[in-house]
């Protein structure tokens, strides 16, 4: 691991969920380093010099870290609101950068192309005017006021609606979606994807969620959830550049990827780049 | 789509060589009529001529900029120098 990377060593990563740690634990890597997921009580993780990595547990998985995190893992607050459920969806291996993972999940743009009659359908293609940001006071990135026609928002939906998002980019690897939600108008659902990067082109996703939902049973949520993803999958293991580039490179951005180009501002200006590509080719 | 004549004032950490060529290779892929009228460390100032939505993106391209510079903030004001 160079000292370029630094800055992403000394962040907080998923390792596992805590509830399906096998009792031989979970075996697996970050950021090229393996490390072991002991099912002791506390969760330990443990690298293969013997050194004991900083554990937290927090929205159903182990999260730990290389380095030393300068500050707890963000927050999320809907996470405590009595009335939601929590919806641990497992893990999905993509053979992509972890930040085109996350990049992805930023990307309106693509839902009539990739996820046709679910989370979008043409001619509905258009994305309005919406508010990007960096947030000084909290360090995070935020799309606010986005719109999309959506064919089947969620699992819950029973018809096609106009469905509001936020988008909140709060680690390197790490966002938090909220959408309009169908069974509790006010409110907001939260979709969460969360981020193990493995190497700098392979990573596990933990996609996590906190709905309000009473009606549908869990596996139908999780298949829900995993059907998107697995849909993302096919576009993400064929994208190239296989890391992300930080500067245009060929690429010509446009407003409708104000959120990729903040998410890409915010990653140059740490320094996190572990998964991006320097140099414009 | 309709033209317009804007200057981008961009500040940041400019002063990489890198910036400017990479400034109008960038304008000439979008095909952007453009003349760098003021140039240091901290400020570049580009009057552009194009249709807006390529103006717009030429904002965005500014906006991530080559690696080794950072760009803080771009401003767009008429310009009627071009």
């Amino acid at each position: 691991m160079t000292v370029r990377h630094q800055p992403m060593i000394d962040e907080w990563y998923p390792v596992a969920l805590a509830s399906q740690l096998p009792p031989g634990g979970r075996a697996t890597q970050l950021m090229g380093t393996p490390v072991l997921v002991v099912a002791d009580d506390p969760i330990r993780v443990v690298t293969d010099d013997g050194r004991d990595l900083p554990v937290t547990l927090r929205y159903g998985h182990v999260w730990t870290s290389l380095g030393q995190p300068a500050k707890q893992l963000f927050d999320i607050p809907e996470a405590d609101q009595p009335g939601r459920r929590l919806i641990e969806v497992g893990v999905v291996r993509v053979r992509c950068s972890p930040l085109r993972a996350v990049e992805n999940f930023l990307d309106i743009a693509h839902f009539p192309f990739v996820h046709t009659d679910i989370l979008g359908a043409e001619p509905h293609t258009e994305v309005g005017k919406y508010d990007v940001e960096i947030r000084e006071k909290e360090d995070e990135v935020w799309a606010t006021k986005v719109q999309f026609y959506q064919p089947q928002a969620a699992k819950s939906a029973t018809g096609g609606i106009t469905t509001d998002y936020m988008y909140r980019v709060p680690a390197p690897t790490s966002s938090v979606l909220y959408k309009t939600c169908p069974a509790r108008p006010g409110e907001w659902d939260v979709i969460t994807l969360f981020v193990q990067p493995l190497q700098e082109d392979l990573c596990d996703v933990w996609p996590w969620m906190a709905l309000f939902d009473d009606e549908t049973a869990t596996t139908d949520l999780i298949h829900f959830q995993q059907m998107i993803f697995l849909q993302d999958r096919s576009i993400l293991e064929n994208q190239i550049p296989r890391l992300l580039p930080l500067d245009p490179g060929r690429e010509i951005p446009t407003r409708a990827d104000l959120t990729s180009v903040a998410y890409r501002r915010w990653l140059k200006r740490h320094q996190f780049t572990y998964g991006a590509q320097l140099v414009a080719q | 789509m309709p033209a317009a004549r804007e200057r981008l004032t961009i500040r940041g950490r400019l002063g990489a060589d890198s910036f400017l060529p990479w400034v109008m290779r960038h304008a000439a892929r979008l095909g952007l009529a453009g003349d760098i009228r003021h140039a240091d460390a901290g400020r570049v100032d580009i009057d552009l001529r194009g249709p807006v939505d390529l103006i717009d993106a030429m904002e965005m391209g500014c906006l991530l900029g080559p690696i080794d510079v950072w760009v803080e903030t771009i401003d767009r004001t008429p310009s009627s120098s071009i």
